[in-house]
């Protein structure tokens, strides 16, 4: 009995090792290639850095007193606000009503789901170059096929003024996002147990009804994690709004990774550029356990 | 009524579904048109002539084959990497008790939040240092900052799905860990590898900005900041170009993306979409 | 490389980066050892249409055949693009040996960094009295020394105009002043053609195309001593008038920057354009229709008192210090000067880069061109207007270089301050002095 009480603490050690063992190699290449760049953007925010030469003077804590006091970024994070819950409220509106419809019985279902899948699978570039095309002012199908619907009698601007930039914006990536949440909800939606909505439909229950009462429900794991997901993906976008619109105009669509950028690349600031960054790593994880902390207790 | 019924509600979802796919769809009519009568106001819906001399000057005066053929190489080799490491790692992570496990989970969270823009300097610097600048190493392990989070991420609750009866059964049958690992939950988590492998797939694909900072010889340089420069520049934007560009890009994709899109979704069904 | 700066450095300046770099190598497998049998040269530059990249593929080869063992790889780059990447080559030291066609004030950015190395020895190597007089005078930032040379000249904002619309619109002559090219435009607009297609963007295209405004308002945005100066009533003036350029430009023009101003006259949709001598080849390649009705003159300015104001980019050559294999690479940059590669890289777009070297312009072979034949005088007159052109890291034959020229660009202040005035309708006065003082920011910084 001792023994072999024993051996099974042996056999856990053992196991134990083999677990960091396995481990260790994601460790490795964690430390390579994200905590090193984060500790050495950390150790930038508090030097005054010419992004060519990486030289500067050491000037404490003067970045992130800018980053309060200046308008800066509190502009850019109330835009990128704007942004991330304008897209991500379209992505899962659309995506759940999208996914609803592909899970009945459609005619030529498969090829459908193909079709919504595709603004996912295409490249940022590709999808920015058709938009693009697609808002051209001259040649664009848009203003012309809603000029010959007779919807509007001039040519739009689309991205170059407000508001229409940021609708822009936020159209597109709603596009290009929403079938992650199509994915997503219809995977969902495959698991649940059909005998619920018998029992729902027994207990006369409208197709309304039985979606607030079945189907929601069964669907808020999956849509707690994949909105997460997504505000987190959307907040730190840079490529759509970049290639799109380049955060104009003036300022109006320029979000914290632009903000950032700018300041990196444009005005060489690296140590001004760390610090936004890091004050905009600040804010997500705020709402991100925030969020954490609602829909844990909610559950 | 029924038959009515049923008539309006496909009409209704494949009206949307062809306003979601009309941006592909004007992306080959406008590749298919000549440059002179891309410049007609108003536009041509069809094209009235169909010409595939775009594809042909893409294919013959550009680099554009090199391009197709770096992003191939490179999200295949991130894929790759990010799913071998992702698999052991989530193996590791779900099925062993050691100290520090919760925490490195915790982390592995955490580790999306940080924005690619302010890592791309000191990652430069060290790509330097490792003899990798101008490489599309260089890339692999860049993309690996953003895919491999995600990648141990969905494959823990994948990992999770799989019963955990299997895996005993196999040791009392006397398998050891590693090979209760290849025979049992490998099998199992197969569709969780192929679709955690799409995603991968898809973001190493599109990735713009690492690209644009981390390469810069032809030789290397991936689709999509290749197709940028080369096509968009302060002298002239070949849209009939680019379009062609943008549908070469991307039919390959849907076309693997079409038999395997059951993949993507089956694998996140299976219960595994957890915190 | 990181590892010796950072061990050299002196106390107060330090490289701060160098030591975790050198940390995080510590854990690294063996440098790549580099091939010693071929020294490769890198060569970027953001100009790279088709016709170009046959040119230069000639320069490269025929330098390759003169020197065995050397071989000469060319990595695009872009406009919007090489900010970046030479921040990431400079900070690394993995950088390229040659450099073309930035514009001039991105080399004293770099220079003022201690980043390149001195040209002096190239230039003599070409031949200082090959080239025009003064051309190299906006790279002599410290006396005596060069930071770069000139590949080139630009004439970037000539008033492109269609001969046939202006007939059809009763104009005879082309406008002067600011009041003529309105009424022109405003008579040319209709029928889907628009009046100019003028940037309103939140681009450095906007930015360079209205200080060029300013000036020809007779107003100036620093004064020759670099103090700034953009607060003025002839700012107020530019901006009027760039406002009420706004309805003779098409809706999209908030979005415009060279390619697509360019593509709208090319194409047609716009009665006048602004660029360089590109359009002419464009218009041969795209839309040979309007190739006879096609002429160039000096962008207008508020009165005839005010003169011309041309804004040439100076495209430019320099070399990375930290570049290896330096006595080649020097010879290479002075062979990017040798007539029959230079000659082919000019013809690529005839009027586009106009040559530095007189010896060039006088060249048979130059002149041996069907564009440059067809438009002489046009060609001419960019020759002429870009020897006296400037840009914003060179307002005046009386300002000192600036050296921050470069970022004031990229920081797209000046844009800003173009759309906040057009699109916002914001005060002027309130923007005037936010500008002024984002201007003195950068300054000081």
């Amino acid at each position: 009995m001792a023994t072999a009480a024993h051996a099974g603490h042996r056999l856990e050690r053992r196991y134990a090792r083999l677990g960091v063992f396995l481990i260790a190699p994601t460790i490795v290449v964690f430390s390579l290639v994200i905590v090193y760049p984060l500790l050495a953007a950390i150790y930038l925010s508090f030097f005054s850095v010419y992004t060519p030469t990486l030289e500067g003077e050491f000037t404490g804590a003067d970045n992130y007193i800018r980053l309060l006091t200046n308008a800066a970024f509190w502009n850019s994070l109330i835009t990128t606000l704007i942004w991330t819950v304008g897209t991500l409220s379209l992505q899962i509106v659309f995506g759940v009503g999208m996914a609803l419809l592909l899970h009945q019985n459609l005619w030529f279902r498969s090829l459908a789901r193909s079709l919504v899948l595709f603004p996912y699978f295409v490249s940022t570039v590709v999808a920015v170059l058709v938009w693009r095309w697609l808002f051209n002012d001259l040649y664009g199908a848009i203003n012309h096929g809603l000029m010959q619907l007779g919807i509007m009698d001039m040519p739009l601007d689309w991205l170059g003024t407000m508001p229409n930039a940021m609708i822009g914006v936020i159209l597109v990536g709603a596009w290009k996002y929403f079938p992650f949440v199509v994915i997503a909800v219809l995977a969902r939606l495959q698991t649940i147990p059909e005998h619920l909505y018998e029992a729902a439909k027994i207990d006369g229950a409208g197709p309304i009804a039985r979606f607030f009462d079945v189907t929601l429900p069964q669907l808020r794991s999956v849509l707690v994690v994949i909105i997460l997901l997504r505000a987190i993906w959307d907040f730190k976008e840079f490529d759509l709004i970049y290639l799109l619109t380049g955060g104009g105009p003036v300022t109006s669509t320029q979000t914290l990774s632009l903000l950032v950028y700018q300041e990196a690349f444009a005005l060489n600031e690296m140590g001004q550029a760390a610090a936004y960054s890091i004050g905009m790593m600040l804010v997500m994880l705020v709402f991100m356990l925030v969020y954490i902390r609602r829909t844990a207790r909610e559950a | 009524m029924r038959i009515l019924r049923k008539l309006g509600f496909n009409l209704f979802t494949w009206i949307l579904v062809l306003l979601v796919a009309f941006p592909l769809v004007w992306m080959i009519l406008t590749s298919l048109k000549p440059q002179t009568e891309l410049f007609r106001i108003p536009p041509t819906w069809l094209p009235e002539t169909v010409t595939f001399e775009h594809y042909w000057r893409l294919l013959t005066e550009t680099p554009f084959l090199i391009y197709f053929r770096n992003s191939v190489v490179l999200a295949t080799t991130t894929t790759v990497f990010v799913v071998v490491l992702g698999a052991i790692g989530a193996y590791s992570l779900v099925r062993f008790a050691y100290r520090g496990r919760e925490t490195l989970a915790t982390l592995v969270l955490f580790t999306y939040l940080l924005p690619s823009v302010v890592l791309i300097i000191p990652l430069y610097l060290m790509m330097v240092e490792l003899g990798l600048s101008n490489t599309l190493a260089s890339l692999v392990l860049a993309h690996t900052t953003f895919a491999l989070p995600y990648a141990l991420w969905l494959l823990r609750s994948f990992m999770e799905g799989v019963p955990e009866d299997l895996e005993s059964a196999a040791l009392v049958d006397g398998a050891s860990r590693m090979g209760a690992f290849r025979d049992v939950i490998l099998p199992q988590l197969l569709p969780g590898i192929i679709s955690t492998a799409l995603f991968t797939f898809i973001l190493s694909w599109n990735e713009y900005l690492y690209a644009l900072v981390l390469v810069n010889s032809d030789a290397v340089r991936p689709l999509t900041t290749g197709v940028m420069t080369m096509l968009i520049s302060a002298f002239n934007i070949e849209w009939s170009l680019l379009m062609a560009a943008s549908v070469m890009m991307s039919l390959p994709l849907i076309v693997v993306f079409a038999f395997l899109q059951s993949y993507l979704t089956r694998g996140f069904g299976a219960g595994a979409v957890k915190g | 490389m990181t590892l010796n700066r950072f061990m050299s450095t002196g106390v107060r300046r330090r490289s701060v980066l160098g030591g975790m770099a050198a940390v995080g190598a510590a854990a690294a497998m063996p440098r790549r050892i580099r091939a010693q049998e071929t020294i490769t040269l890198r060569w970027w530059s953001p100009q790279s249409s088709p016709e170009q990249l046959a040119a230069y593929e000639t320069q490269m080869r025929n330098f390759e055949a003169q020197h065995e063992n050397v071989q000469v790889v060319f990595e695009r780059t872009s406009d919007e693009g090489y900010a970046p990447q030479l921040a990431a080559a400079f900070a690394s030291g993995d950088v390229p040996n040659i450099v073309t066609h930035l514009p001039s004030f991105a080399v004293s950015d770099y220079w003022s960094a201690g980043l390149l190395e001195p040209f002096n020895d190239v230039i003599d190597m070409v031949g200082p009295e090959n080239y025009y007089e003064g051309a190299n005078q906006i790279y002599e930032i410290d006396p005596g020394v060069y930071a770069g040379t000139g590949i080139g000249n630009s004439a970037a904002n000539m008033l492109w105009l269609r001969t046939d619309l202006m007939e059809q619109a009763g104009i005879d002559e082309a406008p002067r002043t600011w009041d003529q090219l309105r009424d022109a435009v405003s008579r040319m607009q209709g029928g889907g053609i628009f009046g100019a297609p003028l940037p309103y963007g939140r681009n450095s295209m906007t930015s360079l195309i209205f200080i060029g405004v300013i000036h020809q308002a007779g107003g100036q945005v620093f004064s020759p001593d670099l103090q700034v100066a953009i607060d003025s009533d002839e700012t107020r003036n530019a901006l009027e008038f760039y406002r009420s350029m706004r309805e003779y430009c098409p809706p999209g023009a908030t979005n415009y920057s060279w390619g697509e101003s360019l593509t709208a006259f090319v194409s047609g949709a716009t009665a006048t354009g602004i660029y360089t001598g590109r359009v002419l080849i464009n218009v041969a390649n795209q839309n040979p229709g309007i190739a006879d009705y096609i002429d160039c003159v000096l962008y207008p300015t508020v009165s005839e008192d005010v003169p011309a104001w041309t804004f040439n980019d100076f495209p430019s050559v320099f070399i990375p210090r930290q570049a290896s294999n330096m006595d080649v690479t020097k010879q290479f940059a002075a062979f990017l000067f040798d007539p029959e590669g230079y000659i082919q890289q000019l013809h690529a777009a005839p009027g586009h880069v106009l040559p530095v070297l007189w010896t060039i312009s006088e060249n048979p072979e130059y002149l041996d061109n069907p564009i440059i034949e067809r438009y002489t005088p046009q060609v001419d007159l960019m020759a002429a207007a870009a020897a006296e052109g400037y840009n914003l890291g060179w307002e005046s034959q009386g300002h000192q270089p600036n050296v921050k020229a470069g970022e004031i660009i990229n920081s797209n202040v000046i844009s800003e301050m173009v759309q906040r005035v057009v699109l916002n309708d914001e005060n002027v006065d309130q923007v005037l002095s936010d500008t002024s003082s984002r201007l003195e920011e950068i300054m000081g910084s």
